[in-house]
């Protein structure tokens, strides 16, 4: 995106100027959205109100200048999140200039009404940076209505929140019951309802898939930050690379001097919910969380502490409140935060949360919007089970070309699918090695494994169909009751009874089964072949899935 | 009835206390906003009902009317003012008026009376209003155009980590106008992580005065706690040091030290004994010897 | 032979804090070396230091309190109950000034009167902020200023849970008295967790309290309103979102009351003829309002009111007049349509039924997007409200209706019956 050529020492007349230039010309409209960075430089040592005049007439431009897919994620931005009242008020004006009037659009709308309605502060959008000494003009929750009106039947989804605004004791301003109603006139109104476009009904506006960005291709290295050096919630110091690499974490911003609760207090809290999630999935261990200050200067041990502790935040060695000894400079710009200062003091941060790998690398970032727990516990999950893959398969880093993943894609494609064919098993020993292998037995030990349950007792069936089978050709059956025996130990005794013994037992029985049938038929050769591949295949998978420490998952 | 209820009906009968007499809402507004009353009456009569504005439209109009009208006495519009506040308290029945108070209070934020001014810009710096912040930091820099003294911006400006007043705070520090300005200024500094030396300086320095070196250990205690801990322990043992400031000190280990170090800390413990004892006045020689209690002497 | 009182029915010295609420109480015999086989008669009395507090007795949930009691003990180990209430107006001053003494009756071969057994107990009520003792102001400013340490302690909380964005849970409808009781309720147990011997003291605004802005105690407000405190006074270290002290501008002489609100019999008053709850919350304007407005500082604000400790001792004046008009009026049954103002229109979290924000854990619109401090404080002497109080929780406070309900504080002179 084109960069506008300014510093952080323009005064705000330039600033007005600026974004009135970039209005009037169609060919820099682009730049207005580039203006809501956080981390434009423009707002480099301006005051929170300051920010706040500035943002407020860059959203009122883009108001005039039509709010694009690209904008659109800053002006929903501040009606999931915002509580100034100029600025939520500005953004619902210039959400009304966006050409596609969205179903999904209508909950943010109603979300920042119920946040500001006891914060109706008259705003005036006439000039830069003018407030507003008479009630006449608008207010952020008249803006809002007024969006709910043009939004029309596409707001049908908050109809009901809206009536029931309007039924309440004490409702809303009784200054506002005509544009309440005039609101659900709009909403209900029937003249609209061929207009309705079915097809955008539910779905994400485009401009909000920049919330999450997945990086497959551009992970960058984190070598820059390694040596960074945190003081955690006890005061004990530890560096990025020994906290962060060697298995994924989730690291989420914050600084607890934040006034507004929508932002750092709801995030430090959904960490809290996450470590829950993770907890209830036994990952607790295998993935580390972080909460970094944004304000190490201020936010001292304790606390950081205390405001973890007062939002349930679990910390131990793997789950930590963390402030940068030496500032946030390096990791403002690896993790490219979107946050900016006064002196030492935040003036105004986006939300955010990032996935890590286990190199340390920005694996999956969630910007702006609220983000859901579980979305991002998914997505750590995805992160951990790619490191599996890597570890079984060894590979190097994907080329940042998408071109050349998409090759690499295919080929890895193809390599699997004949690799597939070459070990799909082609005798009973085979299936028994497998069934041993992959551990049915300790199915219950490897996580994210229900699904495997029916599908390896289904494989089971087969082998024992296979040997039965076998054994009906021979006339040998021996074979066929040693493997019924241990089906019945893994089954029965260790899967419904919960007997851990039986599983070894069980196993032992099924491959001593499959071998006396596969020998008894007089193909010993082939047999041992078909175990060995295998063998060294799911070895490596079942240990590098379960992570370095098998036993403490539960 | 159940007997229980008929004991609680009559034990409610004589013990009730004389209903006190109280005109309805209407009559206290009528007096209220009527330039008829005296300015005691109308006083009064403001004071008395100010939940009316949440009910009535009119009575909201009328009462915002007062607090604007320059022709009022200025007793009658603070008290309108005053009755303003106490409703906002009651955000949800609140909620109709809201708009209408904010924008009238920003009208009368540069009202002539001074009194009027501080009050309403106090009112509008706890809302973190950008219009109060905007007009406080103007007076600052430009005293010229100040609503209220400098002190007066400071401590407005403090309710507000996120104005930008640090740099002008430390410039009326290094060149205060009086004494409250210096105080103000170090107090919204307080909140400033880098101003931590700053403190420290003026905490050890015998010339300042006891209040400055006081805001100096609080500013400290919440900046860097373990550096406070650190110069309480020393001014305790310095014979020179001051005694209020020693109590200061005694007081900060008391209250947030490392239990544990101080119980072994001899040479600390006798320098207390000795303040225990001393020329001290009784309520420092009292706080010496709770320390002392507590950590087993 | 050995008796054990337990306290709240609890071995806990911590339980050992009772009220005008009677407390219910149990004695057993756990040593009966020397008895013989029939219960023995062990009388139990209350024993005051000077100026201490005094307790009085009875057998059963209800019927007449007495200054000792007669209690058959069983020899094999059996508990007795019984109950034990503050004596009104004998409140304690110092944990632990009043010790229930147990004494053998006329049983040989045991010595008539002997002492069997004897626990330390303290009669732990809320009193005028302006009366309080050297001692109780001290004790309970430093609970105060250790909660808040510097600013990280559990104190940022309460200031979290009172913020312009938290307050439509709790002001300007119906709820306004009942969720604030269980706010003072909470941030009081905290500051008993520190020092058990605090009660949370009540700022009588209707008259003069000059003794609470002194120095020593709540600061003495300098003609700008920055707040002094003395060097020996913890809270000269007070800091609430990370700004240094408190600002508070006396707008009247606090020799005297402010001016303007509505006295005591005034406010116990505005319930009108049929005591009702719908017309006796009209309190939240004046004096409730009123009196945070009698000053500038940021006790005169809504969203910044909780940083000034002041804040918390209005608000227990404002829940005693409650209090003391539910007592006037027998006002505690949830079921009785004039105890509240259960108009269908009442917002969320103001409906009898509803639970209360933060304790109820629930963010998200309409309820704010956070809840700080998680459930209500415990008690190690009751069990209501619960973690997760109702808005009905809070009417029943003496446990009057019920005395599961009792929540374990009272007032210096609201009386339980």
């Amino acid at each position: 995106m084109l960069e506008v050529v300014t510093t952080g020492a323009q005064s705000e007349p330039q600033f007005a100027a600026l974004v009135d230039a970039l209005t009037a010309d169609r060919d820099r409209h682009e730049q207005l959205t580039d203006l809501l960075r956080e981390d434009h430089s423009l707002y480099d040592q301006c005051g929170t109100a300051t920010i706040v005049r500035m943002r407020g007439w860059v959203l009122l431009a883009l108001g005039r200048a039509g709010v694009s897919d690209a904008s659109l994620l800053f002006v929903l931005e501040e009606l999931d999140a915002g509580t100034d009242p100029y600025l939520v008020a500005a953004a619902a004006h210039a959400l009304r200039s966006y050409p596609r009037p969205n179903p999904a659009l209508a909950p943010f709308v109603m979300r920042a009404l119920t946040q500001i309605r006891y914060r109706d502060d008259p705003v005036s959008f006439e000039d830069y940076g003018e407030y507003a000494v008479a009630s006449a003009g608008t207010s952020p929750v008249r803006e809002l209505l007024t969006t709910l009106a043009w939004l029309g039947p596409h707001a049908r989804g908050v109809l009901s929140e809206v009536e029931s605004l309007r039924a309440q004791r004490g409702g809303l301003s009784r200054k506002l019951l005509i544009d309440v109603d005039r609101t659900l006139e709009a909403i209900r109104g029937a003249d609209q309802v061929d207009e309705f476009d079915t097809e955008t009904c539910c779905t994400l506006p485009s401009g909000l898939r920049n919330t999450i960005s997945w990086a497959f291709s551009s992970r960058r290295d984190c070598e820059p930050i390694e040596s960074t050096v945190f003081e955690d919630h006890t005061g004990e110091l530890i560096t990025f690379k020994e906290f962060f690499r060697g298995q994924p974490s989730i690291v989420v911003f914050f600084y607890t001097r934040c006034d507004n609760p929508l932002k750092c207090s709801l995030t430090v809290t959904k960490l809290a919910r996450i470590q829950k999630l993770l907890e209830a999935q036994g990952l607790a261990d295998q993935i580390h969380t972080a909460a970094i200050t944004y304000d190490p200067a201020f936010d001292l041990p304790e606390r950081i502490r205390g405001y973890g502790q007062n939002r349930g935040v679990r910390m131990n060695a793997g789950n930590r409140m963390l402030r940068a000894t030496d500032g946030v400079n390096a990791l403002r710009r690896h993790f490219r935060l979107g946050v900016n200062f006064i002196e030492s003091l935040v003036n105004r941060h986006r939300i955010e949360a990032y996935v890590l790998d286990a190199e340390g690398r920005i694996a999956a970032s969630f910007e702006r919007i609220h983000w859901d727990e579980q979305q991002v516990v998914d997505r750590t999950i995805e992160v951990l089970k790619e490191k599996s893959d890597e570890t079984m398969s060894e590979v190097s880093p994907e080329p940042a070309d998408p071109t050349a993943r998409r090759k690499t894609a295919s080929l890895m494609f193809a390599t699997l699918a004949s690799l597939g064919v070459a070990f799909f098993p082609k005798c009973p020993i085979c299936w028994a090695g497998y069934l041993s292998l992959f551990g049915i037995a300790g199915l219950n030990q490897i996580p994210f494994s229900p699904w495997l349950q029916p599908l390896l007792i289904a494989v089971m069936l087969i082998n024992l169909g296979s040997v039965w089978l076998r054994g009906r050709l021979t006339g040998r059956m021996s074979g066929f009751y040693l493997v019924s025996a241990g089906a019945f130990a893994i089954v029965v005794l260790k899967m419904g009874l919960g007997w851990e013994d039986a599983a070894a037992w069980g196993v032992a029985l099924t491959l001593a089964g499959s071998l006396v049938s596969a020998l008894g038929a007089g193909n010993r050769p082939a047999a041992m072949r078909a175990l060995s591949v295998p063998f060294a295949l799911f070895a490596r998978l079942v240990n590098s899935s379960r992570g370095d420490s098998p036993n403490d998952v539960e | 009835m159940t007997k229980k209820r008929k004991a609680a009906k009559t034990s409610t009968s004589a013990r009730k206390p004389k209903r006190a007499a109280m005109r309805s809402t209407r009559a206290a507004m009528s007096v209220a906003t009527s330039a008829r009353g005296t300015v005691k009456e109308r006083v009064a009569a403001l004071a008395e009902v100010p939940l009316a504005v949440c009910e009535s439209d009119k009575d909201l109009q009328a009462m915002l009317k007062v607090l604007r009208n320059k022709d009022e006495p200025v007793e009658v519009r603070l008290a309108a003012l005053q009755s303003l506040a106490a409703a906002a308290f009651s955000v949800i029945a609140f909620e109709s008026c809201r708009s209408d108070y904010i924008a009238t209070l920003r009208e009368v934020a540069e009202d002539p009376n001074p009194e009027i001014r501080q009050r309403v810009l106090g009112l509008l710096a706890r809302e973190k209003d950008g219009f109060a912040q905007k007009k406080l930091l103007e007076g600052l820099k430009n005293p010229e155009k100040a609503l209220v003294p400098p002190e007066k911006a400071l401590q407005l400006l403090s309710y507000d980590v996120h104005a930008e007043a640090y740099s002008l705070a430390r410039d009326i520090v290094s060149k205060p106008p009086n004494a409250d300005a210096k105080r103000e200024a170090l107090r919204l500094l307080a909140a400033d992580a880098t101003s931590a030396p700053l403190f420290e300086k003026l905490l050890r320095d015998k010339d300042e005065s006891a209040e400055i070196r006081q805001i100096s250990a609080s500013a400290l205690h919440a900046l860097k706690p373990e550096k406070l801990q650190e110069h309480a322990r020393e001014m305790l043992l310095d014979k020179s040091e001051y005694e209020d400031i020693q109590a200061t000190s005694l007081t900060a280990l008391t209250q947030f030290g490392d239990d544990a170090a101080i119980a072994d800390d001899k040479a600390l413990l006798k320098s207390v004994d000795r303040l225990s004892v001393g020329k001290a006045s009784s309520k420092y020689k009292q706080s010496a010897r709770r320390f002392l209690s507590k950590y087993g002497q | 032979m050995k008796v054990e009182l337990q306290i709240n029915n609890s071995v806990s010295p911590n339980a050992r804090f009772v009220s005008w609420a009677p407390s219910p109480c149990r004695i057993r015999m756990t040593n009966t070396a020397g008895a013989v086989l029939t219960p023995v008669n062990v009388t139990i009395t209350g024993v005051s230091v000077a100026s201490g507090g005094a307790v009085v007795f009875r057998k059963g949930a209800t019927g007449a309190f007495s200054s000792s009691l007669t209690l058959a003990v069983p020899t094999n180990g059996t508990s007795v109950p019984f109950f034990v209430a503050g004596r009104f107006g004998r409140p304690s001053v110092n944990n632990g000034d009043v010790t229930i003494e147990a004494r053998a009756n006329l049983v040989l071969p045991i010595s008539p009167g002997a002492l069997v057994g004897a626990v330390k107990v303290m009669v732990r009520v809320r009193k005028n902020a302006n009366t309080l003792t050297p001692g109780e102001r001290d004790r309970f400013v430093a609970a105060f200023a250790q909660l808040n340490n510097q600013g990280a302690g559990r104190f940022a909380d309460f200031r979290n849970m009172h913020t312009n964005v938290s307050s439509p849970q709790a002001h300007g409808a119906a709820g306004f008295l009942p969720w604030h009781r269980a706010y003072l309720l909470d941030l009081e147990r905290e500051l008993q967790a520190i020092d058990p011997s605090v009660s949370l003291p009540y700022w009588r605004f209707d008259q003069p309290a000059p003794n609470i802005f002194t120095l020593d105690y709540l600061g003495s407000s300098n003609a700008m309103g920055t707040v002094q405190f003395g060097q020996t006074n913890p809270l000269q270290f007070w800091t609430t979102d990370g700004v240094q002290g408190i600002n508070r501008r006396p707008l009247f002489n606090t020799a005297v009351a402010p001016p303007g609100l509505l006295n005591e019999a005034q406010t116990l008053a505005l319930g009108g003829p049929g005591n009702l709850y719908a017309a006796f919350r009209a309190m939240e304007g004046n004096p409730h309002g009123s009196a945070h407005v009698s000053f500038g500082g940021s006790i005169s604000s809504i969203g910044t009111a909780a940083k000034d400790p002041l804040f918390f001792l209005l608000h227990c004046n404002v829940d005693r007049l409650w209090a003391k008009w539910q007592r006037l009026n027998s006002r505690f049954d949830a079921a009785l349509a004039a105890s509240y103002d259960s108009n269908p229109g009442n917002p969320i979290g103001h409906k009898l039924i509803d639970t209360m924000w933060p304790w109820n854990g629930i963010t998200g619109p309409p309820r704010p997007p956070t809840a700080p401090g998680g459930a209500l404080a415990s008690s190690p002497c009751v069990s209501a409200p619960g973690p997760q109080p109702r808005v009905r929780s809070s009417l029943d406070y003496q446990g009057s209706v019920n005395a599961l309900s009792r929540e374990g504080f009272d007032y210096d002179d609201v009386r339980f019956a």
